[in-house]
């Protein structure tokens, strides 16, 4: 599969939000697209699932003011992060 | 006027088993030393948990010191807990259920968030992680959410009314509210009654992490810097008595009980409402008979989480208007931790160690100001003054609000 980071982030928040993906933009925030509080927290579940990742704790962080953008830099430098601790440990 | 006659209700004993030791003085003397119980988390699998700290009651509480042999094996930590408490503040109490049948007139009210955790986390790891085809035989006695309550009615034949409260973090206010009423109306001439909680298992523990509202440095009620609640655990009871009956036998009145105050958001699960906690604490004033101006203190709900201390402050002002500025209020979660359903129990003590000692305890790292929080939290350290009423705020997920207003003993 050659389904880019963006891609599948944005299918993660288009079924959270029961939206048509096209009208996700990268600068959109999650209050934009109609997930707030518990369900942006649900997404960021989803996200860790399905990239097999964790995100940093941000206690107190607001998800709903997170843009579609920020939620997909974070999944990739999740995954860089944890290609590099692969690598290292080889 | 109420058409039925309302009796008075005093609280004559108290017990506590909480971070801050064993014995309510211990939780008193810690509160108003402004101590923390807040520590690295002492868990077997503390090394792969995302969560370092806990406000865990000590690891020298030994629940075989006062409770019978042959009952231990039926207890869950929570009955633990709250039977230690309820030994204590009886014993305070000087009550005896035998004289006069008031074992029958006594009721026995106990809240919890969850009840039994760590025998559900025990057994679920056995059923699902060893395979085993066996559950331990007395899982339901130990884990059922009523076992607390019921424990302390068979160890002291009490006959009265008895059953559990659960409403998440606002568990014992509830419950606390529960047996006054039934003080108060004449179903019952005494009351056991607090809350319990021991949540610090590996599930519970990864259900917090999950939700992103754990603190991984300490809690700060009301700073800007707050990053969040620490899970707590422990057990607050007490024993009311309607004011006659305690005055008759000439028992030592800790405080006064003197209202209460109960509304639900019913707006969302998790985020709270400014306007609910705020018609709870107006409810608790007109039902204790007090103006605005009557109350010195308030006991704040005060988590550490960025949307409960903002929102907090915002429905103090509503309820309390200009008074609000002259009010001290304070969050002992700072030291205690977030004992769940047992929180307000907790906070009980601190509320009678205010009105009896005339000391308010400080909100612990308390050190930098929020504009969205203005009121005076007493930050840091305890502060003498006059205390003649207080409100004890407790609001819980479900957007359950309960709120105990208290009087100095008459």
């Amino acid at each position: 599969m050659n389904e880019s980071t963006q891609q599948q982030v944005f299918e993660l928040i288009a079924k959270q939000a029961k939206i048509e993906i096209a009208t996700i933009k990268p600068e959109s925030t999650l209050k934009d697209l109609g997930i707030e509080s518990l369900e942006a927290i649900e997404l960021i579940f989803d996200i860790e699932e399905h990239f097999n990742i964790n995100f940093p704790d941000q206690q107190g962080a607001n998800f709903d003011s997170d843009t579609a953008k920020s939620l997909v830099d974070a999944v990739q430098k999740a995954l860089d992060d944890k290609a590099a601790a692969g690598e290292g440990s080889k | 006027m109420p058409t039925v006659s309302m009796r008075r209700v005093v609280i004559t004993g108290m017990g506590a088993i909480s971070p801050l030791g064993i014995g309510a003085e211990a939780l008193w003397q810690g509160l108003r030393e402004g101590r923390s119980g807040i520590g690295p988390l002492r868990h077997p699998d503390a090394e792969r948990l995302r969560v370092k700290i806990a406000a865990q009651v000590p690891a020298y509480f030994d629940p075989a010191a006062n409770i019978d042999e042959r009952v231990l094996p039926m207890l869950d930590r929570t009955s633990e807990f709250a039977l230690h408490a309820a030994s204590e503040a009886i014993t305070q109490s000087g009550l005896d259920f035998g004289r006069n049948e008031l074992g029958v007139r006594t009721a026995v009210v106990v809240g919890t968030g969850v009840g039994g955790e760590t025998t559900q986390d025990e057994q679920s790891k056995r059923l699902y992680g060893e395979n085993s085809q066996r559950a331990h035989p007395l899982t339901i006695v130990r884990l059922m959410t009523n076992a607390s309550a019921s424990q302390i009615s068979i160890a002291y034949g009490l006959r009265g009314p008895t059953y559990a409260v659960a409403s998440a973090c606002a568990s014992a206010n509830h419950a606390i509210i529960q047996a006054a009423m039934m003080i108060r109306y004449g179903m019952a001439d005494a009351a056991i009654t607090g809350g319990t909680e021991a949540c610090i298992t590996y599930g519970a523990l990864r259900a917090w992490e999950a939700m992103r509202v754990l603190a991984d440095d300490t809690c700060r009620p009301f700073s800007v810097n707050r990053r969040g609640l620490v899970l707590g655990e422990g057990a607050g009871i007490f024993v009311l008595e309607s004011m006659e009956h305690a005055q008759a036998r000439g028992a030592t009145i800790l405080a006064e009980l003197a209202g209460s105050g109960m509304t639900a958001d019913a707006t969302d699960i998790v985020m709270p409402s400014a306007d609910g906690a705020a018609s709870a604490m107006r409810q608790a004033l007109a039902d204790a008979g007090l103006t605005p101006q009557d109350v010195d203190y308030i006991n704040a709900h005060g988590t550490g989480t960025l949307a409960n201390d903002a929102t907090e402050t915002r429905a103090i002002r509503l309820a309390f208007g200009a008074h609000a500025d002259r009010l001290a209020v304070s969050s002992t979660k700072s030291m205690h931790g977030h004992a769940l359903g047992a929180s307000g129990a907790l906070e009980l003590v601190a509320v009678i160690g205010a009105l009896r000692d005339s000391v308010v305890p400080p909100t612990a790292n308390l050190d930098q100001a929020d504009p969205a929080c203005d009121l005076d939290y007493v930050p840091n350290v305890a502060r003498e003054m006059p205390v003649r009423a207080v409100l004890s705020n407790s609001f819980a997920f479900g957007g359950l609000n309960a709120v105990l207003a208290l009087k100095r003993a008459p």
